[in-house]
């Protein structure tokens, strides 16, 4: 489950985004109401020569690959997930960087396992998953679809981990971070200059941050990875 | 002659009472007598905590079997009998020729039993018997009525008087479970419970005990109470109560192992006084199925051999309880088929069943046969018991089948208080058999103290109350309760299971909060 806080903030981000986006649209028409140049005479967007930068905010959801402990627990392997990042485009081809982070939260419950039994012992678990991605891709532009530029990315995972639970010590919640590897791939549509919308499916690896303890020792389940579908809200060149 | 209807019902009754009595084969049949006089009492006696008594000899089957041994026998079986288990395809003429084959008669089937009960000629050698029926195709098991007794060792010497609750972090473990609820009911087959209030006469002949000949006292009338710490009389606490000891449905302790090891269980608690039990919440069913030695004296119509011990168990199952405390065993005999098959049974109806490892690691490290099919049994565990020091009690025996320990107590690692304190009778006012003969009276079952007992009959009911803190929470499976249990064990001894602490120690902290994702 997202984070109420979180969410609030993102969607009045992006309703903030939005609103400022229509109305400089709407000013700009009202500034020269009849000079609107033609579309057929509006110049092709060429590929910038100087360093771009952007910010989003997503909203998506992440399948995780240790599918059986996070049923186990959590009632379920994926969820919604929120964040944002920003992107740095410089001038040299597609050639983009790119800070992300968001974050996933469930409740569920400690449990024990026994012959592929799952016993709820009613004890709440919070997990707290916060990635913080970065990214080195390139981004593919057409002369013939200006507004459309999909990428592809790869980079270093921080995993960040929490886990805590009612009746527990200290010591025995989890507050650990962890490395890994991500592959991304997706596609951004500008709905104007600085305002866009985009589609992102991603990979992550996180190899042996769980499976010591808790029930992915049980499934031996060690990945703490997943994959994600995003949808994203951009403002920026 | 017009005869009343009250007559008429009253010889029905008479006729039934004989026909069932005649049904279950008592013992003993002449001067058989048990009655409820009275089912209201003043209150019980609470005579406070005993800790400063003298150490009383360890309860051992030659403790057990004290009055028999005063009569001649020895033997570690009742005489003139065996058990059998036919198979169920076993035709009649089959059955007819086994029980010819050792001059023998079935005797109409208990309740509660899957088995018979042979008479057997009594100068004929029930193990060569019931070898004799074993070799028969058609006969599942058979052994001897073996005879079992009480497992602890009761000695001498409140909350902070139990140290073997902080041993295993109970405190805590209260604050996840508090106590189970009333939906788990444990039941206790022992030597029946302080669980009621009532006077019950009895009939007290003449007997030989430690070379004493003790007087016949007639018709006594002996005060029963329930233990303040257990429950109230008559009070939902307690369910289906059932006593095989006597026949009966009023299983009263005289003896005071089974009320003590029922506090361990599920004592009272937070209530302000005495102890605290582990499973404070839960339903307690006595089930009597051994006897003390006032149930001897008093010529109680059966013992406890094997077969009321299975049938006790069968009857827990078919009754509700969810765990099953077996603080009893014998070192004597050879295997129990007959109990190995009631635990199956009973496991199969959802029920956990925890019994003591033993008490024989001086005395020749004997097993306990009832014990020793535990590592078979997803659902049954055999428990043997450490001291205050958290190390193997001196008497805890070491066995292949030993798979769990928990806080039974050792006098030797902390003196009288090194033992396990719970409410129980006042051993003074009842075992009044241990008094000079000319001081020889009836005993007092209404008058309780705090007593230090120790035994892997203490250490049983820790498991069993853990059992049912575990059910409440959420594992209902008695084999997932054992594999949790087992998991979550602090290791002890040699690296992995042994033979001295199997699995290790309780940890029910640990159990009860089971994993979470990462930890």
């Amino acid at each position: 489950m997202i984070g109420a806080g979180m969410n609030r903030f993102s969607i009045a981000a992006s309703i903030v985004v939005a609103l400022a986006s229509l109305d400089a649209t709407s000013a700009l028409a009202q500034q020269k109401p009849r000079t609107p140049p033609p579309a057929a005479r509006r110049p092709v967007q060429k590929p910038s020569r100087s360093i771009s930068i952007g910010g989003y905010a997503m909203y998506g959801n992440i399948s995780f690959t240790a599918k059986q402990s996070f049923e186990a627990v959590l009632g379920k392997a994926s969820g919604p997930i929120a964040g944002g990042g920003a992107r740095v485009g410089l001038p040299w081809g597609g050639l983009f960087f790119d800070v992300g982070a968001f974050r996933y939260q469930a409740t569920g419950e400690r449990v024990f396992i026994f012959n592929g039994e799952t016993f709820k012992l009613g004890i709440p678990v919070k997990v707290t998953v916060t990635p913080i991605e970065l990214s080195a891709g390139w981004q593919f532009r057409f002369r013939r679809a200006p507004r459309f530029t999909p990428y592809v990315a790869g980079g270093l995972t921080m995993m960040k981990y929490q886990e805590t639970s009612d009746f527990a010590t200290t010591s025995e919640d989890v507050d650990d971070s962890f490395n890994g590897y991500h592959v991304m791939g997706g596609a951004e549509y500008k709905i104007t200059r600085w305002f866009g919308v985009a589609g992102e499916a991603s990979w992550t690896t996180v190899a042996n941050a769980i499976g010591v303890s808790g029930v992915s020792k049980t499934f031996d389940e060690t990945d703490l990875g997943g994959k994600t579908l995003r949808f994203k809200i951009t403002i920026g060149r | 002659m017009r005869i009343s209807s009250a007559r008429v019902g009253a010889a029905l009754v008479v006729v039934v009472g004989l026909v069932t009595a005649n049904a279950q084969e008592p013992l003993h049949t002449a001067g058989v007598s048990k009655q409820v006089v009275q089912d209201t009492m003043l209150p019980a006696i609470d005579r406070g905590l005993r800790d400063q008594e003298p150490p009383r000899p360890a309860r051992t089957s030659l403790e057990a079997d004290r009055l028999r041994a005063a009569g001649g026998d020895t033997l570690p079986y009742l005489r003139g009998s065996v058990i059998v288990k036919f198979k169920d395809d076993a035709p009649r003429a089959a059955v007819a020729a086994a029980t010819a084959q050792v001059a023998g008669d079935i005797v109409d089937r208990s309740t509660w039993a899957d088995f018979d009960i042979v008479d057997i000629p009594a100068g004929e050698d029930p193990e060569t018997a019931a070898a004799a029926l074993r070799a028969r195709p058609d006969v599942e098991y058979a052994q001897p009525r073996y005879l079992n007794h009480a497992m602890a060792r009761p000695n001498d010497t409140l909350y902070n008087n139990q140290w073997n609750f902080p041993a295993i972090d109970m405190e805590r473990v209260w604050d996840i479970q508090p106590g189970a609820s009333s939906d788990i009911i444990v039941a206790v087959l022992d030597s029946g419970m302080a669980y009621r209030d009532a006077t019950v006469r009895y009939n007290a002949p003449a007997f030989s005990l430690d070379g004493l000949r003790y007087p016949a006292l007639g018709q006594v009338l002996v005060p029963f109470a329930a233990a303040p710490e257990l429950g109230a009389s008559g009070s939902s606490r307690f369910v289906a109560p059932r006593d095989f000891i006597w026949g009966d449905d009023l299983p009263v302790d005289l003896d005071g192992h089974g009320t003590h090891v029922a506090g361990t269980v599920g004592q009272l608690t937070n209530n302000g006084r005495g102890t605290a039990g582990m499973a404070y919440n839960v339903r307690l069913m006595p089930v009597k199925v051994i006897q003390g030695l006032w149930d001897e004296i008093f010529r109680s119509p059966f013992e406890g051999t094997d077969d009321i011990v299975a049938r006790g168990i069968r009857y827990a199952a078919d009754n509700g309880a969810k765990v099953i405390n077996l603080s009893i065993g014998r070192e004597d005999g050879g295997p129990a088929p007959v109990v190995v098959d009631a635990i199956r049974y009973a496991v199969g109806k959802g029920a956990f069943l925890a019994a003591a490892a033993g008490n024989t690691r001086e005395d020749g490290n004997l097993p306990n046969r009832l014990t020793q099919s535990a590592p078979d049994i997803d659902g049954f565990v055999a428990v043997g018991a450490v001291g205050r020091s958290l190390d193997l009690a001196f008497y805890s025996t070491t066995a292949s089948y030993v798979e769990l320990v928990a806080p039974g107590g050792d006098q030797r690692q902390g003196g009288t208080s090194g033992g396990i304190l719970q409410q129980t009778l006042d051993l003074d006012l009842l075992e009044t058999f241990d008094r000079p003969v000319s001081q020889y009276g009836p005993p007092r079952a209404d008058s309780f103290a705090y007593l230090y007992f120790q035994g892997t009959s203490m250490a049983t009911p820790h498991v069993a109350g853990f059992a049912a803190l575990l059910m409440q929470q959420g594992i209902t499976n008695p084999a997932a309760v054992e594999a949790a249990m087992k998991q979550f064990a602090t290791d002890k001894g040699a690296a992995g299971r042994d033979n001295s602490y199997g699995y290790g120690l309780i940890n029910p902290r640990a159990t009860l909060r089971g994993l979470g994702l990462a930890r």
